[in-house]
């Protein structure tokens, strides 16, 4: 199998890792780089629980080709937040009971945080459009919503 | 097995590749299809050619009154551009409805066609605006008619292998033209459509000048409804017309049985329903109510 | 009512930030050194047995280290369902299943299984394993399967029921009920194949040490029960074997009470043979086809009632798929009468029902258990004895159902029913006075409102046996430590089991942590299933609390000198209330004279000063829990375009009698999820097989459970009944979210369209061949 070097930006640090053609990112990221974050709960884009941000569009990560992250900026779970400073989703998703199994839970933020990167103002219907490639089978998604609407809030007052 | 991933930087570097490679290199764009099929063996390629870094192929253009869309528009990008929103509302509609968000944003309008199957939302919208694709060949440009790119169930005319689709074209709706896509689906999302059908209308005088109306999944590929073309051309715009003309769309259809999306009797029973909302909605887009 | 100082509250889930960082540890997220990957080839066939399998190119293929066959693993029969460790005398656990067999009997059944260095090369090695199959004949539907001709699949069940079980439940005289009823109405519904659909497929990793012992890392939702499992399947002492989540799991909905799939004994048997950790993951279409979903099948409502609206007689009979493999296949119509006769009062009643195998993916639990399957029928059937009476359907409820210390058929008390108070608020919430009036003649879009009401249990006895256990210690610093073997499969009681211990301690939850779901590290559970784990855990853990926070005020009593009866415990300190009264002897007998000049002491001081005395305080409950019923009304409002077909759920109301909401946030996310899956039962979700028993919805896009976009209005409703059985009150409430909502949306779609459909799904398709039919 012939491998190559990617060279990508991962949560604001260079990576440069040898892959090979027929690697998924969602499998580099899980295996080769040990980020468990972003979970796989299909492996072909019907779930969207391997959701990061790639360039800034929320893609599924089982279906990009790991070259595809050449030279381009990704985003994981593992990046975007932590105790102390905690991406503004996270916390209502923390606080509003979004959080059940916690299986979705990355997937389902990285949609929200790649929504709410491009309008701290959605309504009802595009939180709805941007995860609904989310599969979430615990929560029934009210709180979830709940969650990205408080989230935009947050992120407005701060503006 | 894949053993090569290149990004060409231009249409010409792209096609060079795929000769050079003799039919073992082929074209890659969102690949939301394809790395199905490639695990699958349903395709066999050892070269991926990823044609989603030659700027020219990303860009959503007007240019004399025609609208281009390049290669590597995703469907997001088409569903969000206003150009599209205000000039091929049926496109933005039916992009807007394929897969998910995160589909949406990998997923090309070109790959849709491309990929050939039956009732590809996109596909269904560009035949109804008279979409035709521009093909880089090793051998040069030639331009073919979206309608004209299904070999098959699921075969495209297209080979990824040796040729490569650059852009899309079509005709922005002018004045008293109007365009519009429905859908019948078992979810909103994450669900292939049971029927879709797009129609594009243009009106003057209380009247259709013509009309182009496009649905599936009724055959092969987007199927035009030619008598239901035939009875609004001229005739006046009116609830009883666009009814007429919506039960004659069954004329050109021929649905399947599908044991996951319909049978063959309900899709029938429901295509003019659909044809009908279509058509309404395309008048109304134009500016215009039925009387 | 009480006011508490943590339970009741709707504090932050204590796996909130694991979760929301993607740090938590999933099954499918582990790695140890030297771990092998594990893929399963699966028969293609309904119904083969295999003549021959020949694994020698597998095995020489670089990377493979093990290969599992019917051939080199324990010829042991099990069931893959916990309450084979459990069942209680006289019935007997139905054994049907090895890990593999020279018979396949679904399409999906196990063949053979693969440990590799990479998943790559276990996959390519499942297909250098040649197998011949000679091909029996299959069938595919109960009904069928019970005819003379139908084809045997369990030798040792002739006739094709699960354990030959039929399961009959008298009460009163049913015959003599419906010969004084003055109405009689009866009815047959057909059900589908839900799916549980959880996120986390099925996923072992297994761990065989060189000295025999056992670890397993798996997604069950019963770690206790499946330690027992897997001890009988490879012969081994259960104390060598350790079956854990690690700690979290990506849901169940019953899809993993006992073994996850044969996840488990499939890592195992690779591990024993390769001598190396071995991981399986199943992909999802494996989760769909190779793994429990709920029972399809036939169930028929017969009620009666007299004119004045009082039910007087029920009959009630169902007939389910069981698939392949018995698994929960005798309990789930057990559970199924249980539930349907105990909503109301009705004084005559009878119930016949079992389960049938059949060549289809084996059915087992799924929230719900039967219930979902009931309810959809009674409240269909109850709507139409409604319409035939010329009644308000709500009044009739109302005057129909099941009171507090009302004689039912259950063999424990109806303790509490907060039921009219759901219906009463729920009705407002929908605006049940608009019923019948939202059309104008003529439309084409359609609106409806109808309800739905129901019970269900707060664990799984007298199903199986239930009981519960939970150490507390209290740390040398007066923190607290919980340990319980149920696991959280999302449903917080990691979070609201630590509440009840913070509360009864007196202690905030910031001073508990919780190890859970550890065979080895835990004392004893069935698990987390039956809506139990709140109820029957929960007790368990009020039990050790008290026992811990008893120890403690003895010991405080010595040091501060007063009697531990005039001692309270809050917020970690410990006070001297009340008078001395003589010499300080009431009560515990622990006799203090001369009472100390200190008037407080904090826990953490108390707990060193033990420490140092050589003292821990170490709380035990150990328990067997009663049980109760949860009760619900759903409320449903939909619209119905008459051209399509299609029904769009409006809005649903819930409102649940939960007893005490102790997170009122979890109880309501448990609802939320609960209805989102009854919508799905009643619109949409059903696998299908083609006439070959293959799934034709085997994977999420073709399976169509809803998105957030196909979301609507759900407006969950808390009642607090206060079970006097319950931990500080609470019942049961993670299934009950699904119990009644078909039930309101079939009732809603009949106001709409006045069709009565006796079959969900309620697809595009069905209800358009419907509404047709009715025009003609």
């Amino acid at each position: 199998m012939s491998s190559k070097i990617l060279k990508f930006t991962l949560n604001g640090e260079p990576v440069e890792i040898a892959v090979s053609p027929e690697d998924m990112l969602v499998d580099v990221l899980r295996d080769k780089l040990e980020l468990t974050g972003t979970k796989k709960g299909c492996g072909k884009g019907e779930c969207g629980a391997c959701t990061i941000i790639m360039d800034g569009e929320a893609v599924n990560s089982c279906l990009v080709p790991a070259m595809k992250a050449m030279s381009a900026s990704v985003e994981t779970i593992e990046g975007i937040g932590g105790p102390g400073k905690f991406h503004p989703v996270q916390e209502t998703f923390m606080d509003l009971g979004a959080i059940q199994c916690g299986f979705c839970t990355p997937g389902m933020i990285m949609s929200s945080k790649a929504l709410l990167d491009k309008t701290t103002s959605p309504t009802s219907q595009e939180i709805k459009k941007a995860l609904a490639g989310n599969i979430c089978r615990c929560t029934g998604y009210v709180k979830i919503e709940e969650a990205v609407m408080a989230a935009a809030e947050k992120m407005r007052e701060k503006q | 097995m894949l053993q090569d991933y290149l990004f060409p930087e231009t249409i010409s570097e792209a096609v060079s590749f795929l000769k050079s490679n003799e039919g073992q290199a082929r074209i890659i764009a969102g690949g939301t299809d394809l790395l199905l099929d490639i695990p699958e063996g349903k395709i066999k390629t050892s070269c991926l050619v990823d044609i989603t870094r030659i700027p020219e192929l990303s860009k959503i253009t007007l240019e004399d009154g025609v609208i281009s869309i390049g290669a590597a528009v995703t469907h997001n990008q088409a569903a969000n551009s206003e150009l599209i929103q205000e000039k091929a509302a049926a496109l933005a509609q039916a992009a807007s409805c394929v897969g998910s968000y995160q589909i949406r944003n990998s997923a090309t309008v070109i790959g849709n066609v491309c990929n050939a199957q039956p009732a590809a939302d996109t596909a269904v919208a560009l035949v109804a605006l008279g979409a035709v694709a521009e093909i880089a060949n090793p051998g040069g440009t030639e331009y073919v008619p979206v309608e004209k790119m299904y070999a098959g169930v699921g075969k495209s005319t297209i080979d990824s292998a040796s040729q490569l689709v650059t852009r899309v074209s079509f005709p922005a709706a002018q004045k008293k033209q109007g365009t519009a896509f429905v859908r019948l689906h078992q979810r909103k999302a994450l669900a292939l459509p049971m029927l879709n059908v797009a129609a594009m209308v243009a009106l003057e005088g209380g009247k259709f000048l013509w009309a182009r109306i496009a649905m599936a999944p009724v055959g092969p590929g987007p199927v035009r409804a030619l008598s239901a073309e035939e009875i609004l051309k001229g005739a006046e715009v009116t609830p009883e017309v666009i009814e007429k003309a919506a039960q004659s769309a069954l004329e050109q259809a021929n649905p399947r049985s599908s044991a996951l999306r319909g049978s063959k009797e309900y899709r029938t029973s429901v295509l003019p329903v659909l044809v009908r909302r279509a058509l309404e909605q395309a008048v109304a887009n134009a500016g215009s109510s039925c009387k | 009512m009480k006011e508490y100082n943590v339970v009741g509250h709707s504090v932050r889930r204590l796996d909130a930030v694991e979760k929301a960082t993607g740090t938590a540890g999933f099954t499918s997220d582990m790695k140890l050194p030297g771990m092998l990957y594990a893929k399963v080839l699966r028969s293609p066939y309904a119904h083969a047995r295999i003549l021959s399998i020949d694994t020698s190119e597998a095995e020489k293929l670089p990377g493979v280290k093990a290969v599992a066959t019917h051939k080199n693993t324990p010829r042991e029969l099990f069931n893959t369902s916990a309450t084979m460790t459990f069942t209680v005398p006289p019935m007997v656990p139905v054994l049907d299943q090895y890990i593999f067999d020279n018979v396949v009997r679904y399409v999906g059944d196990e063949v053979a299984a693969v440990a590799a260095v990479t998943e790559k090369i276990a996959e390519a090695a499942l297909k250098l394993i040649k197998v011949e199959y000679e091909l029996l004949p299959a069938v595919f539907d109960p009904l069928e399967a019970m005819t003379p001709e139908a084809p045997v699949i369990h030798e040792s069940h002739k006739k094709n029921i699960p354990g030959g079980e039929v399961i009959q439940i008298p009460y009163g005289d049913a015959e003599k009920g419906f010969a004084e009823s003055d109405l009689i109405i009866e009815k047959t519904f057909k059900v589908p194949v839900q799916k549980q659909a959880q996120m986390e497929t099925q996923a072992a990793v297994a761990q065989v040490g060189l000295d025999g012992k056992i670890t397993v890392w798996s997604t069950t939702q019963t770690p206790h029960p499946t330690k027992m499992i897997l001890a009988k399947i490879f012969s081994v002492p259960e104390s060598k074997i350790r079956v854990l989540n690690p700690p979290y799991i990506g849901g169940g909905f019953g899809v993993r009470i006992g073994l996850s799939a044969k996840a488990e004994p499939i890592a195992v048997a690779l591990s024993m043979l390769a001598k190396k950790p071995v991981k399986i993951v199943y992909t999802r279409k494996e989760d769909f086809i190779a793994s429990d979903t709920r029972h399809a099948g036939y169930v028929t409502v017969k009620l009666g009632a007299k004119k004045d609206g009082a039910f007087h007689a029920m009959y009630l009979k169902a007939i389910l798929n069981g698939g392949a493999y018995c698994s929960f296949s005798c309990e789930t119509p057990g559970v199924l009468g249980c539930m349907g006769m105990a909503v109301y009062r009705i004084p005559n009643q009878f119930y016949y029902g079992h389960s049938v195998y059949t060549n289809t993916t084996p059915s087992g639990a799924m929230r719900g258990f039967g219930n979902p399957q009931a309810m959809y029928p009674i409240e269909s059937v109850v709507d139409m004895m409604a319409e035939q009476l010329g009644m308000d359907p709500l009044e009739l409820r109302l005057k129909n159902i099941m009171q507090v210390g009302d004689p039912w058929p259950l063999p424990y008390k109806c303790s509490s029913t907060g039921l009219a108070e759901c219906i009463a608020k729920g009705a407002r919430s929908i605006g049940w006075e608009k019923r019948g009036k939202l059309n104008k003649p003529g439309a084409k879009k359609l609106r409806g409102i109808g309800m739905g009401v129901g019970t269900h249990c707060s664990n799984a006895w007298p199903w199986c046996g239930d009981y519960d256990n939970a150490y507390i210690t209290v740390q040398q610093d007066g923190s607290i430590h919980l340990a319980t073997g149920v696991p959280d499969m999302g449903t917080g009681t990691s979070t609201s089991l630590p509440q009840i211990a913070a509360e009864v301690m007196g202690v905030g939850l910031d001073k508990v942590s919780i190890t859970f779901a550890d065979s080895a590290s835990t004392p004893f559970t069935i698990g987390s299933h039956a809506s139990r784990t709140l109820y029957a855990a929960g007790t368990a853990v009020v039990e050790a609390a008290r026992d811990a926070r008893k120890q403690v005020l003895e010991y405080a009593g010595e040091f501060l000198k007063v009697a531990p009866e005039r001692l309270e415990l809050k917020d970690s300190v410990i006070y001297v209330t009340g008078q001395a009264v003589g010499n300080d002897c009431s009560g515990s007998g622990v006799c203090q004279t001369g009472e100390s000049e200190r008037k407080s002491i904090s826990l953490k001081e108390l707990a060193y000063n033990a420490h140092l005395r050589n003292k821990q305080f170490i709380g035990v409950g150990r328990i067997v829990p009663d049980n109760a019923p949860p009760w619900h009304a759903h409320f449903a409002e939909v619209e119905v375009d008459t051209e399509l077909g299609q029904i769009r759920v409006i809005k649903v109301a819930a409102v649940h009698d939960v007893g005490k909401a102790v997170n009122p946030m979890i109880v309501e996310g448990q609802i939320e999820g609960g209805v989102l899956m009854g919508i799905g039962y009643a619109l949409s979700e059903e696998i299908k097989y083609d006439e070959k028993g293959k799934q034709l919805h085997d994977s999420f896009h073709k399976y169509m459970l809803a998105t957030a976009d196909d979301t609507p209005e759900i407006d969950v409703m808390i009642v607090e009944s206060n079970d006097p059985t319950g931990p500080f009150g609470a019942k049961g409430v993670g299934e009950t979210g699904l119990v009644p909502t078909a039930a309101a949306i079939a009732n809603a779609v009949y106001d709409a369209t006045g069709i009565r459909f006796t079959e969900i799904p309620l697809t595009e398709e069905r209800v358009f061949r419907a509404l047709a039919e009715n025009r003609k």
